[in-house]
């Protein structure tokens, strides 16, 4: 045939990758009681399940869907729709640029190529070491200090590309330095 | 019932319906996707905007708002005021279908759609011929997302018809929307495909060529095909159909809207029911058989009717001993929910005529599982007959005496019946040995099915059926609606069409007409007086 | 001249996000008030007040409030924290240093709509945030501010925070209700509206942080006092965002109706521009309203009579709600400004706003997924060298045809995407023509043959001109001819 489909009916086993375990669901069964709904919990549930594997394996979103007592495929509606939500494994820590206007006038393009020439990896990709991986966003609502560049939960403000160095230098570089709630687990 | 002014008509319309479907029952051409009357109201294609008169908020005047409105979503209102012939809505509907072909691969002519696809007309009646568009194209992936579907995403133009079709009426949600912006596409979960037992209606919904019918797919350019109006013989519940045929026979099966039975939706079983017929033609029966010792001849068609009615009543003659099942005679006829009213109660006149105190039998009823009722009110029946009500009720106009089948079947195997004459008619095979073992105690047995089977190496006549799509008549369904179907097909060659067989078997002259017949019959079933035609559908983008 | 800060007063101030630091300073005073008050006396207060929306569209809360249903037996408010809009952090600040003066306002509002749950929806981009907001609702809770039988008062109210997770389009309430329910965040068809029909299909408020956090403030400092403050019709204080290249970016408070102008050179504001550059443009309303020339345009020769055909420069304008509109933008959004120095390439700052409404549209409505696309699209090859004269007509059209007549989509994110893309063709055309005038010969065909190399020769120099006896843009003219009315 001269036309390819891509076949969605099914799936090796192998890529379904990692599942939940009990721990994490139970941490996503402590959101029921805030809704009315089951299906609400879902974001809250995507973030801890992010949290505990690193992304949202197709695994994840089956046992998720499970658990939400909703389709597998409104699961994956939401995972796709949102952009924080990492389809394929990811790295350790996870540099987020803003690429928004305010950003951008003041350098995060240059802070861009930077990045990707210092880790030599592109947008949605993960260092070969599995430390960090990188993406851009759009508005990080941190003009003030713009460029400002987030390793996972903590915000990096007025990088300047030379800044780059020092940032992933030091190993606490995704320490928040407030108090942080238990309620969601660190990336 | 409120009245609306649309484009300076008066129009009446039905209480609560959007003012689109008001205008598309009044006759005018507003184009839409995402508008089904049978799905939620989602407003997302943008394309059926009008404008409304409103009161001004200075003067308290009604005036045209300076702003559109989506026709889908207004509900009717008596004396509101419409109108869709106007530059502001003209020029929605233009840029509209300009950002529509923005990602569109204009491959029509590869598209099974084309010839029936709302993004041609459309673009033809309220687009452009040319886009200004000279960027590169976002290119999508085709899809196979399920065993009788394939998803051309390309050509989508996201009206998420499919993606609430499979949530409201099919219940089980397999399709989504994923991504966003113009990277939206729609899939399914990778390894959950799309196999509802209604999903074939996602085909008919999709308005354009994105979602296909593998079986008819680089099949047939519709515009060959012609459109039989039917009623689908998978099951009891009467759903109305086309039938989608030319010379070459029949391709394809779709819904017809039926206010009464199936909305806009049929089964999948419904859907494909045809195809058995087609899948076994080689193992059809095509012309009359009779056994002369231990070979079998061909008969004439015009031969049978003679023959029958003799050996018919030389059974009814025989003397009625100890055997003879009372108060009846020897003589039976099986009658199959697979004949249309018209029909059996022909049959049941022949043998009656011929043998007034013949034994008239409902024959095989098959039933598969139970009842199953989707969240709008889609029933699938357990039944697979079209016609069992049908048959009863011309068994019961006829009198005389009956049985039920598995006492026929005792009966029989108890040597009590000389002569029977067995319909069949099923699509798929149906005699059991428990009913072959009895059935060989006949002595004159007349078997008339549309395929080889036992049964019908051991009657003495064969007689080849031809299926629904080669017959006309009626249907009754479960509820009790009387409702007709057409001939689409030619019988396959040999085969005469069962009513004309029947007609003839009774000894009325010239051609079979099932209203004819149905006129005869009224006069002892009221019923049968009129046939139930759906309400016609305005047009919609489908 | 200074102003006084009341939404801002802690900013920078350590320790500041502490319940008992801000008990001391009388905090939650305004909510005893409340709940000593009926539910629909207070919102009559909030009614008298006249408190606008400060998310963007500037719709009275009070008035909004008094749309639920008399007889209802649960209600939700839903607090939109979901900033999103570049440049705009006004929300961050806001949270980040008084977190309480948010939840009190939460509890008054709650009490006034008498809420059952609240649920403040906080886009996932805000962690550091998240964590100051969930310890000062831990606090609360335990201090009785939430929960059963809140301050002996026998009101319920539950207050949950609800996170996101990177879609501009949830900012938008009924596509915010939609994602707190678990599905993607496709903005609802109106009517219903939110406050009969909406979250979990029940009635809903839905207010943004900065109107819920000026409510403790007008309880206790009286409605007199906050109708004193700022010009007639839209009272109170605004927090001003400034950034881009100013020596001072950041968020300021100060009653509405500074000029654009005062907010990028005064000293107790942005503070001037860096390394002296000239304001070439400026967005001052958030990215959505629209783009003005800066003062690198000379300025008006007669300065009571507004040109927006010619290129002067337009900082003056007043950032009210009125103001703006006259200027040509699309109103006030979330007085946020961002400046663009003389510096920048403004195809630059095209093809970023572009790319933002491309990125962010949510795909439901044809014009929006298809038109920002596309104009993103054109952007790039105006960048990359290859642009038409005509593009910037086609860009404009595009604008119009998808959001400049009210009701042509489902939400106002294409209306969003249209104004500055239409005000940056329109105002710094000359700019744009200067580059393609620049660019080397063939370019364009060359740029354009490589996706179709079939395309015919005048249609990639000249353009198309589809249709242009009718359509909206014909219509617009009547549009504004109404709308002056």
């Amino acid at each position: 045939m001269s036309w390819q489909a891509v076949d969605r009916t099914r799936v090796p086993e192998e890529q379904l990758g990692p599942g939940l375990s009990e721990a994490v669901k139970e941490k996503i069964r402590a959101f029921f009681s805030r809704y009315p709904t089951k299906q609400a919990a879902v974001l809250p549930a995507l973030h801890i399940a992010q949290d505990a594997l690193g992304y949202v394996s197709l695994r994840a979103m089956k046992e998720l869907a499970e658990l939400l007592e909703i389709p597998p495929s409104k699961v994956m509606d939401v995972v796709t729709f949102y952009t924080h939500f990492w389809t394929h494994p990811k790295g350790r820590k996870t540099l987020l640029l803003c690429r928004s206007i305010s950003c951008e006038l003041l350098g995060a393009g240059k802070l861009k190529d930077a990045i990707r020439q210092r880790l030599g990896i592109g947008e949605h990709e993960t260092t070969p070491d599995g430390e960090y991986s990188f993406m851009t966003e759009e508005c990080l609502a941190a003009c003030d200090h713009a460029p400002c560049l987030m390793v996972n939960e903590k915000m990096h403000k007025c990088v300047r590309p030379e800044d780059l160095e020092r940032i992933l230098a030091d190993a606490d570089n995704d320490r928040l330095d407030i108090p942080r709630s238990d309620l969601f687990d660190a990336p | 019932m409120p009245t609306i002014t649309i484009d300076g008509k008066k129009v009446d319309c039905r209480e609560g319906v959007p003012v689109l479907q008001a205008a598309l029952e009044a006759g005018l051409e507003v184009p839409h996707y995402c508008y089904h009357p049978g799905l939620s109201i989602v407003a997302s294609c943008r394309l059926c905007l009008m404008e409304m008169k409103m009161p001004n908020p200075q003067t308290k005047e009604l005036e045209w708002a300076p702003r559109l409105f989506p026709s889908c979503q207004t509900p009717v209102r008596d004396g509101m005021e419409v109108r869709f012939e106007s530059p502001a809505v003209q020029g929605n509907q233009q840029h509209v279908m300009e950002y529509y072909l923005v990602n569109h691969p204009l491959d029509c002519p590869v598209c099974d759609k084309a010839g029936e696809c709302y993004l041609q007309d459309y673009s033809e009646r309220f687009g452009h011929a040319s886009s200004r568009m000279v960027e590169d194209k976002h290119k999508n992936p085709k899809k196979n997302i399920g065993s009788d579907t394939l998803l051309y995403q390309d050509r989508c133009v996201l009206c998420t018809r499919c993606v609430r079709f499979c949530d409201e009426i099919a219940g089980a949600g397999e399709l989504r929307v994923v991504d966003r912006g113009n990277r939206c596409e729609i899939d399914v979960f990778p390894g959950v495909p799309l196999d509802n037992p209604l999903q074939g209606n996602v085909v008919d919904l999709c308005p354009v060529g994105a979602l296909l019918d593998k079986g008819f797919l680089f099949r047939q350019r519709v515009w060959m095909l012609r459109h039989t109006p039917s009623v689908s013989p998978a099951d009891s519940s009467g759903a109305t159909i086309w039938i989608d045929h030319n010379d070459e026979g029949v391709h394809r099966c779709r819904p017809r809207f039926n206010e009464r039975v199936n909305q806009w939706w049929i089964s999948d079983e419904q859907r494909f029911a045809w195809r058995a017929y087609v899948r076994r033609e080689h193992e059809r029966l095509t012309l009359p058989r009779q056994r002369r010792g231990g070979e079998t001849e061909t008969v004439r068609w015009e031969d049978l009717p003679a023959i029958l009615r003799f050996r018919f009543e030389q059974a009814a003659r025989a003397p009625s001993g100890p055997q003879a099942p009372a108060p009846g005679s020897k003589v039976a006829a099986v009658l199959s929910p697979m004949m249309s009213c018209e029909e059996a109660w022909l049959l049941g006149r022949f043998i009656r005529s011929v043998a007034p105190q013949a034994t008239l039998v409902l024959g095989h009823v098959p039933v598969v599982g139970q009842d199953r009722t989707f969240a709008k009110g889609f029933v699938i029946r357990a039944e697979k007959c079209p016609n069992r009500r049908g048959v009863e009720r011309a068994m019961e106009s006829l009198g005389g005496p009956n049985l039920a089948l598995a006492d026929f079947l005792k009966a029989a195997g108890e040597g009590k019946f000389a002569a029977a004459y067995v319909v069949g008619g099923y699509p798929e095979s149906w005699v059991t040995p428990d009913m072959q073992k009895p059935l060989a105690k006949v002595e004159f047995l007349v078997v008339h099915d549309l395929f080889a089977s036992p049964l019908s190496a051991a009657a003495t006549i064969v007689i080849p059926g031809a299926s629904w799509m080669e017959r006309e008549g009626t249907f009754m369904n479960c509820d009790g609606l009387v409702q007709p179907f057409e001939r689409a097909i030619v019988p396959l060659e040999g085969v005469k069409s069962d009513g004309q067989f029947f007609h003839e078997l009774c000894g009325e002259p010239g051609l079979f007409r099932s209203r004819r017949t149905r006129e005869k019959m009224a006069e002892t079933m009221p019923e049968f007086a009129s046939v139930f035609v759906p309400r016609q559908e305005p047009e919609y983008a489908h | 001249m200074p102003y006084e800060k009341i939404l801002t007063r802690n900013v920078g101030v350590p320790g500041s996000t502490s319940l008992k630091a801000y008990q001391a300073a009388g905090g939650y005073e305004g909510a005893r008030k409340a709940l000593a008050m009926k539910p629909d006396e207070l919102v009559e207060l909030v009614k008298k007040a006249n408190l606008r929306g400060r998310g963007g569209a500037g719709f009275p809360a009070g008035v909004k409030w008094s749309f639920l249903p008399p007889n209802r037996d649960v209600t939700y408010l839903c607090v939109n924290a979901d900033e999103s809009e570049p440049p705009t952090f006004c929300n961050r600040v806001l949270m980040e240093s008084d977190p309480h003066m948010l939840l009190e306002g939460i509890l008054i509002a709650g009490y006034a709509t008498r809420t059952t749950i609240a649920y403040i929806y906080m886009r996932g981009e805000f962690t550091e945030q998240f964590h100051i907001m969930q310890r000062a609702v831990d606090e609360a809770y335990a201090a009785g501010y939430f929960g059963r039988n809140v301050l002996g008062s026998g009101y319920d109210i539950e207050c949950y925070i609800h996170r996101g997770a990177g879609a501009y389009v949830c900012g938008e309430e009924t596509g915010l209700i939609e994602s707190l329910e678990g599905k993607r965040g496709w903005p609802r068809i109106k009517p219903p509206f939110p406050a009969v029909e909406g979250l979990f299909r029940k009635p809903t408020v839905v207010n943004n942080v900065e109107t819920l956090a000026c409510l403790p403030h007008i309880l206790t400092r009286g409605v007199d006092w906050w109708l004193a403050l700022g010009p007639k019709g839209s009272h109170g204080t605004k927090m001003y965002c400034v950034s881009g290249p100013v020596k001072r970016p950041g968020c300021y408070e100060a009653p509405l109706g500074i000029s654009t102008r005062e907010l990028i050179y005064g000293p107790d504001f942005g503070g001037g521009m860096r390394d002296g550059m000239k304001v070439k443009a400026c967005s001052p309303g958030g990215l959505s309203m629209g783009f003005l020339r800066g003062d690198l345009f000379p300025k008006n020769p007669s300065a009571d009579k507004l040109d927006l055909a010619q290129d002067y420069d337009e900082l003056d304008c007043k950032l009210d709600f009125d103001d703006t509109r006259r200027y040509g933008l699309l109103g006030l959004g979330t007085a946020a400004a961002v400046v663009v120095g003389e510096d920048t390439d403004i195809r630059d700052v095209l093809v970023n706003v572009a790319r933002f409404y491309a990125h962010e549209s949510c795909g439901q409505c044809t014009q929006c997924r298809e038109g920002t696309g596309w104009m993103y699209k054109i952007a790039q090859r105006i960048r990359a060298g290859a642009g038409r004269r005509y593009d910037l007509d086609l860009l404009a059209e595009i604008t119009t045809n998808m959001g400049m007549m009210p009701g042509l989509s489902i939400c106002g994110l294409p209306d969003g995407a249209a104004w500055p893309i239409r005000t940056l063709v329109q105002r710094f055309r000359r700019e744009f023509e200067r580059h393609i005038d620049a660019q080397a010969p063939g370019a364009v065909e060359q740029a354009i043959r490589r996706v179709n190399p079939a395309a015919y020769e005048l249609p990639i120099v000249q353009g198309r001109a589809v249709a242009p006896e009718r359509g909206s843009m014909s219509y617009e003219h009547e549009w504004s001819n109404a709308a002056g009315t």
